[in-house]
């Protein structure tokens, strides 16, 4: 089991968990498992191509998933999965 | 609304001012009222690299490496990431467009009115779920 942190905008979709234990060899698959278990996050972390949003950013324990190999990034046991906010702005 | 410690405060000011007349940006980490997550006090203002790759005086970026950090750090001391604050260098404390799109709802994003390096104002605002509109939230700096 790997475990994904869920940043405290979505965790309302995720029964109010800060956490969730999920099964999956790579990536993706964690986040499928995560998804079909609270199936209301999904919106929230793909567009309607299937593909993840892109103000999404999620780390495989302490790396960005674009630097590895993406939602095909293998997921070991114990491994933490984070859901990073792109936040970015400025004036005029 | 939400609430600004001394500390926080001050951390927001200090970095607005040394980044003058670039864009500063930070993350917010503090409390929820367990009665009403509405009603929020931030205690920990962490101040980030501006990662916008390019004119920085009217544009930011927040590292989600920095970000990743600061959620490590609201668990170690039970906090949780309240939002994130930024400034606009020599323009009003209002949410722009820019900084709506690229929001994310349920935040508090604090903006900092800064004016020749000085700290010239502060206001908060929370985008809706579907980033076209923003609020603006009771923002209580410290005395």
């Amino acid at each position: 089991m790997a475990k994904i942190l869920i940043p405290t905008p979505l965790r309302q979709y995720a029964g109010g968990a800060k956490e969730v234990d999920v099964a999956g060899a790579t990536v993706g698959e964690a986040l499928a498992a995560l998804t079909s278990a609270h199936s209301d996050l999904k919106k929230h972390l793909y567009n309607d191509e299937g593909k993840l949003r892109s103000f999404v950013n999620v780390y495989l324990n302490d790396e960005d998933i674009r630097y590895l190999d993406r939602e095909s990034s293998a997921v070991a046991e114990g491994d933490t999965l984070s859901i990073v906010p792109s936040i970015a702005g400025g004036g005029r | 609304m939400l609430t600004l410690n001394a500390g926080a405060w001050s951390a927001m000011v200090e970095h607005a001012r040394a980044e003058y007349p670039r864009e500063c940006c930070g993350v917010l980490l503090g409390h929820l009222d367990p009665a009403d997550e509405d009603v929020r006090t931030a205690t920990v203002a962490i101040p980030c690299r501006n990662a916008y790759d390019g004119d920085q005086r009217d544009r930011f970026f927040i590292d989600p490496g920095d970000q990743l950090a600061a959620q490590k750090r609201a668990r170690v001391e039970d906090l949780e990431v309240l939002g994130f604050f930024h400034s606009h260098p020599d323009d009003e404390a209002y949410f722009s467009a820019t900084d709506l799109a690229n929001s994310w709802p349920w935040y508090s994003n604090v903006v900092v009115s800064v004016r020749n390096g000085e700290v010239a104002g502060a206001a908060c605002f929370r985008a809706d779920e579907e980033r076209t509109r923003a609020d603006e939230e009771q923002l209580n700096l410290p005395e």
